[in-house]
């Protein structure tokens, strides 16, 4: 027998020991890695895995107009939400649900995919159910295991005003625009988002904070209790705001521009507080909450009057007449210039190969810088433009806020163009362009373009003698400054005077801006913008004072034809409703 | 003299005992702690259970130390062959979890005999390949052995319980190593195999191409046989992947989902995702006996067997799982050292089995619950619950010690 000798070498021996060893090692670094490297991050995983977040929204702030009447309200409404770690049969359960309350369930199981987050996060299966609605889901609710709903505020409009360019909408987040919200904290999938007009712009105050509070719960979702360390918090509700609007005023520019196409805008020159805006066509504020149909979608973005298009700040328009007290200051400031010597208007001016015609083809006549004014006489700007240049001209449009934001408190402006030499050079060609261009631009046509608030504003700045505020709809403690154009006071006084002529001379193209009230003066200039669009844009631009109250006012038709017989008469009815108003809470 | 000897405590290898006691101790404590919520009777409770399977366990243990050495020798195929027909006998029952792992006898609990044909296969192989000492250094002599791992092996396999099918497999690599085989002809072996495998990898493929030519290049055997041996392999690789592709996606499926588990998304790989989790948050010293929350809120899978280690990881941290497997390691050294000294053939071959038995044991598992290979549902040596594998285990330690024990023949 082999008695004495061992069965396997040393070697051998040494070999076995070494790959146990090695394998040990391996396994040794492994849990290394993980548990000492990883710790941070497994610990992490480990708390959100047992405890459950459970969310509840707050309700957003409410809009209201100047005197505390309710614009934008919540309505309390339910959705329907499911925690997928808990749900089994999921087919059978949404089956049942819309069974129960009458939904499509193609819709709760694509909402489902929709809102999926995660095994523990809550999905959201339907939203806008009715009481009635979850108390029938309740007397299931033992069929419904990991079903549960939340009480969701929806945004609701009671008001009698539509105002939706100015109150805007919410929408919902979902994938795509949680992506681009930077703190991912503050929004979850379903969750509102102020996107556009007010709501967007006074999201942050709006917005509330979400309550939030947290259970414990084992691995099949069952929930153990509350955890002790993070205590619930209850939803903070969104701050209300309240708007410069007010609703009467609202309520009559709406009702003017039924079936128009154009703005009207009035506010308090001095403040820059807007106490009515429209833009029409403009649709019904809740056509965005609650379930938005596909061809009701499609009926409003192929509609030819573009009512999305909120004009007021975005619309793009020649202004015509209504900044011909920009060029009459700009041939005030030069001293060589008396507004009091006459030019002849013949109808039309030859300038260089070309003629301008006047809107009067017949001719006004003899002409000053006054009655020019009151009847909006071309040619006598068209003969004055030896007086100033191109920039000199461009720089006194930008005094008064064109070519540039308005900075109201409504994103998506305009800043509409003021062309400059440079501008004329860049777009035609240094010789593309002629000095013609200036007599067009002078009178308000050619490449100028302004929006309606930026008239507004410049309307403000000629009833306050250049110190109106930023125009605005909600007052903030900190309003964006203002441009103030400064010219001596005699400039001024000629531009009121002038612009008081417009309105009451028996010739003045305003005049039926005016009232028949005693003791309601209304300062104003009408304007015919010639476009390509077809019919001249009616303008009319203004103000009134009344006791110690000033109104300013701008309305626009567009292709409405003459300022003067279009636009004019609506300040009027404007005017009359105010003095209404006024009269009414005086008795 | 054989048949004669005498058993004295003191020839025990008491580095083993003290190893054994020690992790089962661990495994006791932590059972506790999984349990402590526990409803229910004294089976559904795993602590109790276990306790109550250590009964049979440690008298299986002790009678084996009574039995003589050459009984074992002497019934090593008999037993082999019974416990290849309790592992048949699972199928022609009715499946248990959608497998034919156990053995419904009648007991409260079910029986599982693929645990206890892993010990009588490593014994029968240790008895041929004692009786067969001279003929090792021929190829051809390690074929009889495969087979008789393969038989078990393929069955086990079918249950399905690749897991257990590895452990059974395990030991015949080190055990013909032991006996002499050729490192070489190990290495023949493996290699259709790995040629199957790399396959499907272009270079992956070529390295092991390189591989295969330097390794019969260094072995050296006859010219004929060499070319034979690399262009035979080559080419059960390059046919591997149109035998895969001629399989229906149905079939490619099942062997994928076989091979690799975690496919399975909402099964395995949540089971991995969450033994991680456990591990990794309990750290350095752990959350603490009894506040694993993973464990607890019954997020970690199968915890009292398979998962058994992401407890211990959670609620005793890593100083603990340290001490295990250093303890483990050197429990798996003790025996090699015992079958390396051992004078005695068979008793050195079936030491080298159960160490491998074990090692497979510990390695897969613990490289399953920290995620290094596909979830294999292999429970933990001596600290995870069960009770076929309890007393499996606690028969090879008495076997190990047994065959340790040194005659003064």
């Amino acid at each position: 027998m082999l008695k004495a000798e061992n069965i396997v070498s040393f070697r051998q021996y040494l070999i076995a020991i070494g790959i146990t060893w090695f394998l040990i090692i391996v396994l040794l670094v492994r849990f290394f890695q993980i548990q000492i490297i990883g710790h941070d991050r497994y610990r992490k995983k480990a708390n959100t895995n047992r405890i459950r977040k459970i969310t509840t929204t707050a309700p957003r702030g409410l809009i209201l107009d100047r005197n505390g009447q309710i614009l934008v309200d919540n309505l309390p409404t339910y959705v329907l939400t499911a925690i997928p770690g808990e749900l089994s049969q999921k087919g059978e359960k949404f089956g049942l649900i819309s069974k129960t309350i009458g939904l499509d369930s193609t819709i709760v199981s694509r909402n489902y995919k929709k809102y999926y987050r995660g095994r523990f996060i809550s999905t959201r299966l339907a939203k806008d159910l009715t009481f009635h609605q979850i108390s029938k889901l309740e007397e299931n609710k033992l069929n419904l295991e990991g079903i549960y709903y939340q009480q969701f505020p929806e945004r609701y409009f009671p008001s009698v005003v539509r105002a939706s360019h100015i109150l805007g909408y919410v929408k919902e987040v979902d994938k795509s625009i949680r992506a681009t919200i930077k703190d991912k904290s503050e929004y979850e999938l379903g969750d509102m988002i102020g996107w556009n007009g007010l709501e967007k712009k006074y999201e942050s105050y709006l917005k509330g904070k979400r309550g939030v509070y947290f259970y414990e719960v084992d691995a099949l979702g069952r929930e153990v209790g509350y955890v002790e360390d993070l205590p619930p918090k209850k939803p903070e509700p969104g701050q209300n705001i309240i708007t410069t609007l007010d609703i009467n005023i609202q309520k009559t520019l709406e009702n003017l521009m039924e079936g128009s196409r154009g703005v009207i805008l009035v506010g308090i020159p001095e403040t820059g507080e807007i106490l009515g805006a429209v833009s029409a066509p403009d649709f019904k504020p809740d056509l965005f909450t609650g379930l938005m149909l596909e061809q009701d979608w499609q009926s409003i973005l192929k509609h030819p009057d573009k009512p999305l298009i909120n004009r007021f700040n975005q619309g793009l328009y020649p202004p015509g007449s209504i900044v011909k007290m920009i060029t009459a200051i700009t041939l005030l400031k030069n001293q060589e210039f008396d507004p009091e010597v006459e030019q002849i208007c013949e109808g039309s001016y030859q300038f260089g190969d070309r003629v301008f015609g006047c809107w009067s083809t017949q001719g006004h006549g003899g002409m000053n810088l006054t009655s020019a004014m009151l009847n909006s006489c071309d040619v006598y700007f068209y003969k004055s433009t030896h007086y100033f240049d191109l920039d000199m001209l461009s720089n006194s449009f930008r005094r008064f806020g064109f070519g540039q934001p308005s900075q109201i408190d409504i994103s998506g402006e305009s800043s509409g163009l003021v062309p400059t030499a440079s501008f004329m050079n860049k777009r035609y060609g240094r010789y593309g362009w002629s000095k013609g261009a200036l007599l067009n631009i002078s009178i308000g046509q050619g490449e100028l373009l302004v929006t309606p608030i930026q008239v507004f504003n410049y309307v403000n700045l000629l009833a306050t003698r250049g110190i109106a505020q930023t125009p605005h709809f909600v007052r903030v403690d900190q309003l964006p400054e203002n441009i103030h154009p400064n010219y001596e006071s005699n400039i001024w006084d000629r531009i009121v005077s002038d612009m008081r002529a417009v309105i009451v001379d028996e010739k003045g193209t305003g005049k039926s801006a005016q009232p028949n009230v005693p003791g309601f003066k209304v300062f104003g200039k009408t304007g015919s913008a010639e476009n390509s669009h077809g019919e001249s844009h009616a303008w009319f631009l203004g103000w009134a004072e009344y006791y110690d109250k000033n109104y300013s006012i701008v309305v626009l038709v567009e292709n409405g034809g003459s300022g003067g017989t279009i636009a004019a008469p609506i300040a009027r009815q404007v005017f009359s409703q105010i003095i209404n108003y006024n009269d009414m809470a005086a008795r | 003299m054989i048949g004669s000897q005498s058993f004295e405590l003191k020839d025990l290898p008491i580095k083993i005992i003290w190893a054994v006691v020690f992790l089962s101790t661990i495994g006791l404590i932590v059972l506790k702690s999984i349990s402590q919520h526990h409803i229910g009777g004294v089976f559904q409770n795993p602590f109790s259970k276990q306790i109550l399977f250590m009964v049979p366990s440690v008298i299986g243990t002790i009678t084996i130390l009574f039995v003589p050495r050459y009984t074992i020798h002497k019934y090593a195929y008999a037993l082999y062959a019974i416990s290849i027909i309790f592992v048949i006998l699972p199928f022609f029952g009715s499946p248990h979890a959608g497998t034919y792992r156990w053995l419904n006898i009648g007991l409260p609990f079910a029986v599982q005999p693929s645990e206890f044909a892993k010990i009588f296969t490593a014994i029968a192989l240790a008895r041929y390949l004692s009786d067969h000492n001279l003929e090792m250094k021929h190829f051809m002599s390690i074929i009889i052995p495969i087979i008789l791992v393969l038989i078990p092996t393929s069955i086990v396999m079918n249950q399905p319980d690749l897991g257990t099918a590895i452990v059974i497999l395990a030991p015949v690599l080190p055990m013909l190593y032991w006996s002499g085989a050729r490192p070489f002809y190990l290495f023949l072996l493996l290699a259709p195999l790995f040629s199957m495998l790399m396959a499907f990898h272009n270079m992956a493929f070529t390295i092991w191409a390189i591989v295969l030519g330097v390794t019969i290049f260094i072995a050296r055997p006859k010219t004929i046989m060499s070319f034979g041996l690399f262009f035979g392999n080559i080419f059960i690789g390059l046919l591997s992947p149109f035998l895969w592709n001629s399989l229906t996606s149905y079939q490619q499926n099942r062997i994928l989902t076989f091979i690799n588990p975690e496919k399975d998304p909402l099964g395995a790989a949540y089971q991995i995702i969450q033994s991680k989790t456990a591990i990794g948050s309990g750290g350095l010293f752990g959350k603490g006996w009894g506040d694993g929350t993973q464990t607890h809120l019954k997020f970690l899978p199968v915890q009292e067997s398979d998962f058994i280690l992401s407890v211990i990881g959670e609620e005793l941290g890593f100083i603990t799982i340290f001490v295990i497997l250093i303890v483990f390691g050197y429990l798996i050294v003790q025996i090699m050292k015992q079958s390396y000294l051992s004078k005695d053939r068979f008793s050195s071959l079936a030491l080298i089995g159960f160490a491998t038995i074990f090692l497979s044991h510990v390695f897969v598992n613990t490289a399953m619950t920290v995620g290094l290979i596909p979830v294999k549902g292999l429970p933990f040596p001596f600290i995870s619950a069960g009770g076929s594998f309890l007393i499996a285990c606690y028969l090879m330690f008495g076997l190990i010690l047994k065959l340790s024990v040194n005659y003064s023949d």
